[in-house]
């Protein structure tokens, strides 16, 4: 700045001039509200049930940090690829992109991040020092899985014991190859492996492994799952050709082609039914699902149940078995009974009625019942709580009897699904965690959720969803090979562009362009830097913010904060 | 794809500790003319809000010389800003007229139009905020039809129509007008950096909206900027010779009542009133197809979206236009 060159006012020129500049001036003593900088949670983080940092994976993949969003994903998931493939992703029911076109395609990108990684065997160094503790897990599903693997990063030796000669439980023997093929599971399970984990196969507890070898552990997880299918109760359930869902997918887990007829009969509206139809279908057989309710109330993901219906599986609803009678003990007539929807039940769905007199007989030769799975707890030593058929758990997956929990589809908790089992086996690591008397930190989400409302879509022109690319019908239907294929890096960079990334700061500058008080600038991070001294706190910034990563706080309410923080 | 982003020109020349009210329009429009001209910069200021906006003596917000000036000479104190500087040999500094509507609409109007007829080598930069803000919200010829100001009240609002400035300066066939709005700072700056490059009288008129004096809260500006433009309030387009008419962006023609309704200056209008104003919208905006229709522009707007590839064939037009009219 030049200096003036007057040493008196008689010298200067008869013209009133300003050669200082005004940020001398504190106009930040106008402000009675503040912008500051603040991360929300997402709601699609909200919606996983495995509580996945999505927005914070998707920003590493636009960088194309394919490795680290792995990391990021594995932070919290074992088995990225597993969920990516098949899970019912909550998450994007929960995007608040969904009201302004359509949700992101959050499960496919997950599962392009963990394919990116295939090959990539190094896993994160977990910093924890290792603890003398001891912790045994009974299965190696999902849960069991997930449990194990969030305990050997806690640094405890974890064993998993599995009755079965392969790991992975339900995710092995109860999902098809054309969803799940078994070289990704193998994968994801390898690398839980080589973190420290050791799964002992054919160990079945009660059976050829006593309960009191249990008692060498400090803990136990109890993760056995659901592998048992509920039974009709119609009579002539034990002819042959009658099959069970679980037994049914299993046989072709193990490269077993179970006999069946020509025209296949599913009983039920669950994953288990679709999968079972779908195999059929893929056996060369015709596959039809009978349901008693209607589809609204199916249970199965929706994705599932149109893909079957591409491949020509026929639905009969509103109508359930009633017998089944054979000749020379195989079974070849089905008696059905129509069925309405009255009140509904606990579930909240419509209980279907039976129609009386409504009545039917078809001609089966092959009848697969997949109305449901329950567990198998007859190897418990001694009585637990039970709900129904199922381990009663506390909400942090303790069983009453002390150093002994329990989830999954085994226990009461949430089930039924990959990722909730997944869940599961997260939170009781950390509740085993804090019963051997350590301390585990809070995964630390906000309670601030970003609404729809919150996102300032100005900033988004409308794109349309990735299509997901599969292989094509006529194929599909003949063999077991995948169905949808994994997203190609340009489909999954598009996809993760249209993320809005709620609730997390990308440094898109738009605060400090749009700051009429030039209050904004960035740091050598690359970090922005508010200068109060002169922000009258407008609060544009806050209002433009694209993806609600600030807000606006009273003058003052700050200092109380810190107060606080400090004593 | 993905997210819209705006890369402006990194330096800050403005200084913040500026005399504006939170959330000014006007402020904004100077700082983004800074980043599009640079240091190289004189700006004649008349009476208006940024009379007071840069400082009191001895301080100055604007980073560049500032030359205050009477209500009514903004035009031709910058006539006479560039006669000097090019009597010194000096034919790089860019002259900029900074004024408010009043200063331009109103009392400079004489001045404006001497200039513009004289085809005077300067950027005439109207911030318009469609009032005297500065003095204390009175009406000028750029208030709207219905608003309330200190000379409008609710019970008798303004019953004028704004003056289309546009029109007025086209038929002084100028070499380059353009409209440009601070909730589209890229375009903004890309239409001054146009104006930079071509000889002889511009005219920018920028959407500037005021939150003291429309009556919303400061941190609605950008949005409010945005409605306008989207509404057809407030087109962004360019004229070239006064006849070339261009459009920048294609306006989504959201009901002008979004707009209306978010500011307290039409809080009295009855519903029959807005769809009055929304009439005079649609009226104004079919005039303006027919003449972007008409003219050579007539490609361009079937094209005409917010896409980042027209740039370039926008800024080519531009550089041939300086190219031909250095000839």
């Amino acid at each position: 700045m030049t200096r003036y060159k007057y040493t008196t006012v008689e010298e200067m020129p008869p013209l009133a001039f300003s050669l200082e500049s005004t940020r001398k001036i504190p106009t930040g003593s106008w402000r009675h509200v503040r912008p500051v900088y603040k991360n929300k949670t997402s709601p699609c983080e909200v919606g996983c049930p495995a509580g996945e940092k999505i927005p914070v994976y998707f920003d590493l993949v636009r960088q194309k940090k394919y490795e680290e969003a792995w990391y990021k994903i594995l932070e919290d998931n074992p088995l990225p690829g597993v969920t990516g493939r098949v899970c019912y992703h909550p998450c994007e029911g929960q995007c608040n992109r969904k009201p302004y076109d359509e949700a992101v395609a959050i499960h496919n990108i997950e599962r392009f991040v963990a394919d990116k990684n295939l090959r990539n065997k190094k896993l994160p160094q977990v910093s924890e020092t290792p603890k003398s503790e001891k912790v045994a897990v009974i299965g190696s599903g999902p849960a069991g899985l997930s449990c194990a693997y969030q305990l050997s990063r806690k640094g405890y030796r974890t064993v998993i014991f599995e009755a079965d000669h392969e790991p992975g439980g339900m995710l092995r023997y109860g999902i098809p190859e054309y969803r799940l093929p078994k070289k990704i599971l193998d994968k994801e399970i390898a690398d839980i492996e080589s973190l420290g984990v050791e799964i002992r196969m054919d160990s079945r507890i009660g059976g050829n492994v006593a309960w009191s070898e249990l008692e060498k552990f400090d803990a136990v997880f109890v993760a056995v799952g659901a592998m048992r299918s509920r039974k009709m109760d119609v009579a002539g359930e034990g002819l042959k050709g009658v099959y069970t869902g679980v037994d049914f997918l299993r046989d072709l887990s193990t490269g077993i082609v179970p006999k069946v007829g020509r025209q296949v009969l599913v009983v039920g509206g669950g994953n288990t039914a679709i999968d079972a139809a779908r195999s059929a279908v893929r056996l060369g057989k015709k596959a039809t699902i009978l349901y008693r309710r209607t589809r609204a109330e199916m249970p199965a993901v929706p994705e599932e149940i149109e893909e079957a219906e591409k491949e020509g599986v026929r639905f009969e609803f509103l109508v359930a078995p009633a017998k089944i009678t054979g000749v020379k003990g195989k079974a070849s007539k089905i008696e059905l009974i129509k069925m309405k929807l009255g009140e509904p039940d606990a579930s909240g769905r419509r209980r279907p009625v039976p129609v009386k007199g409504s009545n039917y007989t078809m001609a089966a030769d092959t009848i697969i019942s997949a109305i449901g799975e329950e567990p198998d707890l007859s190897f418990l030593p001694y009585s637990f709580l039970k709900k129904g058929v199922r381990l009663f758990v506390d909400d942090d997956y303790s069983t009453g009897v002390p150093g002994i929990f329990a989830g999954g589809d085994a226990a009461t908790n949430p089930n039924g699904t990959v990722v909730n089992a997944i869940r599961a086996g997260k939170d009781a690591a950390k509740s085993i965690d804090e019963f051997l008397g350590w301390r585990t930190q809070s995964n630390g989400l906000s309670h601030d959720v970003v609404h729809p409302d919150d996102v300032n879509t100005f900033y988004f022109p409308h794109e349309k969803r990735v299509k997901v690319p599969r292989i094509a019908v006529e194929k599909s239907k003949a063999s077991f090979t995948e169905v949808n294929r994994t997203l190609t890096e340009g489909q999954a960079l598009d996809e993760a562009e249209r993320c809005f990334t709620c609730g997390t700061c990308l440094h898109c500058d738009v605060c400090l362009t749009f700051c009429p008080d030039v209050a904004i600038s960035k740091d050598k991070d690359g970090e922005y830097v508010i200068d109060y001294d002169h922000c009258k706190g407008c609060g544009i910034c806050v209002n433009e913010c694209p993806r609600e990563a600030m807000e606006l706080v009273p003058e003052g309410a700050h200092e109380v904060e810190e107060e606080a923080v400090q004593a | 794809m993905g997210q819209i982003k705006y890369q402006l020109p990194p330096e800050e020349i403005l200084a913040p500790g500026h005399f504006a009210c939170p959330g000014c329009g006007g402020t904004l429009t100077m700082r983004y003319m800074l980043k599009a001209l640079g240091r190289k910069v004189i700006v004649v200021i008349p009476a208006c809000c940024w009379s007071v906006i840069d400082g009191p003596v001895p301080y100055s917000a604007a980073g560049v010389p500032v030359f205050h000036t009477a209500f009514e000479t903004a035009a031709s104190t910058a006539s006479g800003v560039k006669a000097g500087l090019e009597a010194q040999g000096d034919h790089e500094t860019t002259v900029v007229a900074f004024a408010g509507d009043g200063g331009t609409f109103d009392i400079g109007f004489q001045a404006l139009s001497g200039a513009a007829e004289r085809n005077e080598d300067f950027i005439y930069i109207c911030y318009d905020n469609e009032a005297y803000m500065n003095t204390g919200i009175q009406r000028s010829s750029a208030t709207p039809f219905g608003a309330w100001t200190t000379t409008t009240p609710a019970e008798s609002p303004k019953a004028e129509k704004k003056k289309n400035i546009v029109e007025v300066l086209a038929a002084h066939r100028i070499p380059y007008l353009a409209t440009a709005s601070v909730a589209y700072p890229d375009d903004m700056i890309a239409k001054i950096q146009r104006a930079k490059d071509i000889s002889g009288f511009r005219f920018i008129h920028v959407f500037s909206p005021c939150p003291p004096g429309w009556k919303f809260e400061p941190e609605d500006s950008i949005k409010i900027s945005r409605m306008a433009i989207e509404s057809r309030v407030f087109p962004l387009l360019e004229v070239f010779d006064g006849v070339d008419y261009r459009l920048s962006r294609q306006p989504a023609g959201t009901p002008v009542r979004d707009y209306i309704r978010m500011q307290g200056r039409f809080r009295h209008l009855r519903e029959d009133q807005i769809e009055e104003i929304q009439k005079y919208v649609d009226e104004d905006w079919e005039r303006l197809s027919v003449r972007l229709a008409s003219t050579k522009g007539a490609e361009h707007l079937k094209k005409a979206a917010p896409q980042k590839e027209k740039e370039s064939s926008r800024t080519k037009r531009a550089a041939t236009k300086v190219r031909s009219r250095q000839k």
